[in-house]
């Protein structure tokens, strides 16, 4: 009796191993095992064939000196610590521990910009270019979808006929293949004066623009500071005080905002993702029970009011999911900025996952695009687990 | 104290009502004021319907004009005759298929799209059935490390899946576009949730009988899970379809390009031909937005629930 259910036991166990057998070998040999192998990678000169190991040099290429790197990191810690400072509990003395956490998180983005700014003077300038049009992407785009889908949601949870034909329609610019719905904008945002863009800024009575052929700053477009700031930083670097020239060389790339060309992707970004975050959003707005609308209505709840006090905190499970695979996406931004990039653009619409697959595929420097590559690993890791922790306490969940 | 705050508010509550003229008057600006929310409504829906959709217009217009008539017949107004071609062009779409090789990257990718959904469709069934009804030592300790696989971007994992599929021998290849993307760690988990609702009785009573739990899941949970391996497959198709960035490093010649990247090869070869460009984006996408507008209501429903799932 014990012998047969323990043989009935193992062939159940062998019969699971078998079952998942197919899927776990593909998974372990094309998800697993290649991380370990890019690791392995980055740690050689490899020019399509393997070529000396070479250690951690890679990574200085990327980061100029080691030095760079431990300001960026010490940075980095700091502001971890006061972040947590800031956000423990009630108990203590709650004025002094305010006060050191501001002092820390100052000094941890001071560090952090002296790091960076170093990295720009003796590291990969573009692999840093690359990462600031990262961050202005995640910036330009997630914050607006969210709230143009939760707008358009609300619009949508009303009652109302061809509710949903309506849902429908604004999925398809989600569904349709990337490549397809960027080559039409990438003519839509031509440089000539016929194209549709140019035709709508022509309504606004503006000039034809360049759009996706536009590598200088919006602000800089817009304000013209431009002249003044570089002025300044030559005045400050001929003084001779070096750190001080490079901190605002390299503020000033952050001065100068996303080019006129992320701008545009990003306007490709939110017409393909808004409908997409809708339906998410519509998702969790149906389940709020319409008594507790009436009731807030009663209470004499505004409209601004229901939606700070109601809406947001129903439907944070969605924008927590929405915020987290929209930054994850930029990172693994690639058909359509591979069809809408341009070379006039001159890189500035290239986030990370773009610079690495050019520094792998048409410089073959698959040992340094493979440090890139760890690179981006950390930070997406990085980013998860600060958005987890970050949003998990703020997220309703229902009772 | 907190007694009279408590009447206070009920008798603001109570007398607002009464503070507002007549009823007939009330009754008019509530239905007035209900008209112009509607009118609101209906205007906003209306532009943002309009913005989703005028793309497809101006590529359906476009695709059918003469190289002329892309340069000197614009217009942003899709109500006026200027944003349509004066004669449709129907030979645009010919020539984008023939000349342009668009019709051999259109059979490519449905070979390659059928493939690795046949293969995503059997190695996530068998594996979701094992995590929903069998019980073995760490199926959750791998269940959970596959799932940490979702979080990896895809462009972290090309140059080792380059070296590892070129030393296979497979650029250039079938077995490059298709097996790398036949585990699926997201395909296994959504099986696995619909699987997990399927009732208990009814597979015990089969297995009790003598069937094996392959034949239970081909005979048994296959059939009735219809609508989620459907789905399953629509979304495989249309990420396969989609492909660009792995199908440009492994094909080299044009034996098995996809269309993603023919097209893309195309925009960046093509010149001047909007009118080509067009045709050619319409090509590439018929056939993933014919198959969602088949089945709409379903896919929709899919893609609103699994966003909240993960």
């Amino acid at each position: 009796m014990r012998s047969g259910g323990l043989s009935r036991r193992i062939k159940e166990n062998l019969e699971g191993y078998a079952f998942i057998a197919p899927a776990v070998g593909l998974i372990g040999l094309f998800s697993v095992f290649p991380i370990f192998f890019t690791g392995y990678i980055s740690l050689f000169r490899w020019r399509i064939r393997r070529g000396d190991f070479v250690g951690l040099s890679n990574y200085l290429v990327a980061f100029g000196t080691w030095g760079n790197l431990a300001i960026l990191a010490a940075g980095l810690v700091l502001i971890y610590l006061a972040l947590r400072l800031l956000r423990t509990g009630p108990t203590g003395a709650r004025a002094a521990r305010v006060t050191v956490g501001a002092a820390a998180l100052t000094g941890g983005i001071a560090l952090a910009i002296v790091a960076l700014a170093g990295v720009m003077r003796t590291g990969d300038t573009d692999l840093l270019t690359s990462l600031r049009v990262t961050v202005w992407y995640s910036l330009g785009t997630v914050p607006a979808q969210l709230a143009l889908g939760l707008a358009l949601a609300v619009l949508l949870n009303r009652k109302f006929r061809g509710r949903q034909t309506y849902r429908v329609l604004f999925l398809i610019p989600y569904i349709v293949p990337t490549v397809a719905a960027a080559a039409v904008f990438e003519r839509i945002f031509s440089l000539r004066p016929e194209a549709l863009a140019n035709q709508v800024a022509a309504l606004f009575a503006l000039r034809p623009l360049q759009w996706l052929y536009e590598p200088r700053g919006i602000f800089q477009l817009l304000f013209g500071f431009d002249a003044r700031i570089s002025a300044g930083t030559i005045a400050v670097g001929s003084s001779g005080v070096g750190i001080v020239a490079w901190v605002l060389a390299y503020l000033r790339s952050w001065a100068v905002g996303p080019s006129l060309a992320l701008v545009a992707v990003g306007l490709f970004n939110w017409w393909v993702f808004v409908g997409y975050y809708a339906l998410i959003f519509l998702n969790g707005l149906s389940q709020i029970p319409k008594q507790i609308y009436d009731a807030a209505e009663v209470d004499g709840a505004g409209r601004f009011m229901i939606l700070r006090k109601i809406i947001l905190p129903l439907v944070s499970p969605s924008t927590y999911f929405l915020t987290l695979i929209g930054v994850i996406g930029t990172f693994k931004a690639f058909n359509h900025i591979y069809i809408l990039r341009t070379a006039a653009a001159q890189g500035t619409v290239d986030p990370m996952s773009v610079y690495l697959f050019f520094t792998f595929f048409h410089q073959a420097r698959f040992g340094y695009a493979s440090a890139v590559a760890v690179l981006l690993f950390l930070i997406v890791l990085g980013l998860t687990l600060l958005q987890r922790r970050l949003m998990e306490r703020r997220t309703f969940y229902g009772e | 104290m907190m007694g009279r705050r408590r009447s206070g508010a009920a008798r603001r509550r109570r007398i607002r009502p009464l503070k507002r003229a007549s009823p007939a008057v009330a009754v008019r600006i509530a239905t007035s004021r209900r008209i112009a929310g509607r009118t609101l409504f209906y205007f906003l829906l209306s532009a943002a319907a309009f913005i989703a959709f005028i793309p497809f217009l101006y590529m359906a217009a476009n695709s059918l004009k003469t190289l002329g008539e892309t340069i000197t017949r614009v217009s942003a107004d899709p109500f006026s005759p200027q944003f349509w071609p004066t004669v449709p062009q129907w030979h645009n779409f010919v020539q984008a298929l023939r000349d342009e090789n668009m019709g051999h990257y259109l059979l490519n990718s449905l070979i390659i799209s059928m493939t690795t959904v046949a293969g995503v469709l059997v190695t996530s069934s068998l594996a979701a059935y094992a995590f929903a009804r069998l019980r073995f030592a760490g199926s959750r300790l791998i269940f959970s490390v596959l799932l940490a696989t979702l979080m990896i971007p895809d462009t972290v994992l090309l140059i080792p899946n380059f070296l590892v599929v070129a030393r296979l021998g497979w650029l250039n290849r079938l077995p490059a576009l298709t097996v790398p993307f036949m585990g699926s760690a997201f395909f296994i988990f959504l099986l696995r949730q619909f699987f997990k609702q399927i009732p208990a009785s009814l597979i015990e009573s089969a297995r009790m009988e003598g069937a094996s739990n392959l034949r239970v899941l081909v005979q048994i949970v296959v059939p009735l899970s219809g609508a989620p391996l459907f789905t399953a497959g629509f979304l495989v198709f249309s990420d396969s379809w989609n492909a660009l960035q792995w199908p440009l490093v492994v094909t080299q010649t044009d034996r098995w390009r996809p269309i993603a990247v023919g097209l893309a090869k195309f925009i960046s070869e093509a010149g001047p031909y909007t009118q080509l460009r067009m045709a050619g984006a319409i090509i590439a996408l018929l056939p993933t937005v014919v198959l969602f507008v088949a089945a709409q209501r379903q896919i929709t429903e899919a893609i609103a629930s699994t966003g909240i799932k993960s």
